[in-house]
């Protein structure tokens, strides 16, 4: 494995559940699949849509969002909305992604075999 | 155009379950239109626009796959150690005791045919470990996605209580199985060679008065003393009743073999250029008797010997040798 894929590897598993919390904090206000993957990409969060797109319905099945097909306009789209229990796990996973992030820099100020 | 969208969604429905499938439908085809307007919008042709949000979407199947949220593997990372360790018992233990098994039967045919025997042997290895491989994996592949039993495989979490004792004393339960499967087989072989096997049974019906029950109860006591190895380890007693049990074995065989009254003379002996086979048989089975009665006493007494006096033994697959205490 080159460094390259080795460090491909790594990312795709420090990334993975970042698309959760950023879908679930973005849906708070109603959005359909393609307006949520580009409101991500120019946020910054590098997701495709063949994993955006099921992952929504996932999310909707374990009750974290409700959807509602809107007719009103030319083309319908099925618009996702957070729920509120959608809200508090994804205040819990902000949390824990401070929390891991307060730990990390502590980490980077400590010096192996100092006292502290 | 239309008809590249339509393939596409179609091949993806294909592998969706259909009660969701109308409104899977509905949504990606908008949400392909809207990457296709959005990439129209910045100037590509609309052709090549399509061609970029399918392609952008990907393999339908696996899109599909995503969809469905079904496991993409036959058996996951929780049963597969319980299935390989259950596979290795089937072909180190079951297996070989079939193809030994059902070989027995072609030595006491009417005209013994050493080439059949293996053929039948390497047919029977290959047909049964088939089906063991195949009902195995079967099984499995049933627990993994209905979950029936999953927990009871998994045999409760995992405790230090549950290593293997590596202590020269200690005997597996491996050891033992094979020290019991062994006699066992035999005795079946010889009560069933008296009704099965050939028309003629092989061994001399005389002795069922009193010789092959005595033999038989000598095999048994030597399972019996299996168990009783597990339960205490190797000790001296136990030494030297395998000791015992093995000499009076081969004494009565070889005293049998000698007065000639261990194979049935009524059985048809003799080959197809007049040779009696028993001649022959006789006398190499009595060396073999010999030879597997200090053969056994020996090997037995060594491991046990080494094991009672905690003498470094090896770890067998771990290429360490376990010191005890």
């Amino acid at each position: 494995m080159t460094t390259d894929a080795t460090l491909a590897t790594h990312l795709q598993e420090l990334r993975r559940g970042t698309v959760v919390v950023a879908s679930l904090m973005v849906l708070r206000a109603p959005g359909y699949g393609y307006s949520l993957l580009e409101t991500l990409s120019e946020a910054g969060f590098d997701v495709e849509a063949n994993t955006l797109y099921p992952l929504l319905r996932r999310l909707e099945s374990q009750g974290l969002l409700v959807s509602e097909w809107n007719t009103d306009e030319a083309r319908p789209r099925k618009f996702y909305r957070t729920t509120e229990l959608g809200d508090t796990v994804a205040n819990t996973l902000r949390g824990e992604w401070k929390r891991l992030d307060g730990a990390i820099t502590d980490l980077s100020f400590t010096h192996p075999g100092s006292d502290k | 155009m239309t008809s590249l969208v339509d393939r596409y969604v179609y091949t993806a429905l294909r592998r969706i379950p259909e009660q969701q499938r109308s409104d899977i439908d509905r949504e990606l085809r908008a949400s392909i239109d809207d990457a296709v307007d959005a990439r129209v919008e910045s100037g590509e042709p609309l052709d090549t626009a399509v061609e970029n949000a399918l392609l952008e979407l990907g393999d339908p199947d696996k899109l599909a796959d995503s969809y469905a949220d079904r496991p993409n593997f036959l058996i996951g990372p929780e049963l597969y150690g319980v299935w390989r360790r259950f596979m290795l018992m089937l072909f180190t233990t079951v297996l070989p005791i079939v193809v030994v098994a059902t070989s027995i039967g072609g030595f006491f045919a009417d005209d013994v045919n050493i080439g059949a025997i293996i053929g039948n042997a390497i047919g029977t290895a290959l047909t049964v470990g088939v089906h063991l491989a195949f009902w195995t994996t079967a099984t499995f592949a049933v627990i993994e996605r209905t979950g029936l039993g999953r927990d009871e495989l998994r045999g409760g979490p995992w405790t230090p209580k549950d290593l293997p004792k590596y202590e020269p004393r200690a005997v597996s339960l491996g050891q033992v199985v094979t020290y019991v499967v062994w006699p066992v087989i035999l005795i079946a072989a010889i009560i069933l060679q008296r009704f099965t096997f050939t028309d003629v049974p092989v061994l001399d019906p005389g002795g069922w008065s009193f010789w092959w029950p005595l033999v038989i109860a000598l095999i048994a006591l030597k399972a019996l003393w299996a168990v009783w190895l597990y339960r205490t380890g190797w000790t001296r007693p136990v030494l030297i009743v395998n000791a015992l049990i093995a000499v009076a074995v081969g004494a009565v065989t070889t005293y049998l073999l000698a007065s000639d009254n261990f194979f049935n003379p009524a059985f048809d002996w003799i080959t197809d250029n007049n040779t009696d086979l028993l001649d022959w048989i006789t006398p190499a089975v009595i060396v073999a008797t010999i030879a597997g009665t200090l053969w056994d006493i020996l090997e037995t007494t060594i491991r046990g010997e080494r094991a009672r006096r905690g003498l470094p033994t090896k770890v067998p697959g771990s290429g360490n040798t376990y010191k005890f205490g």
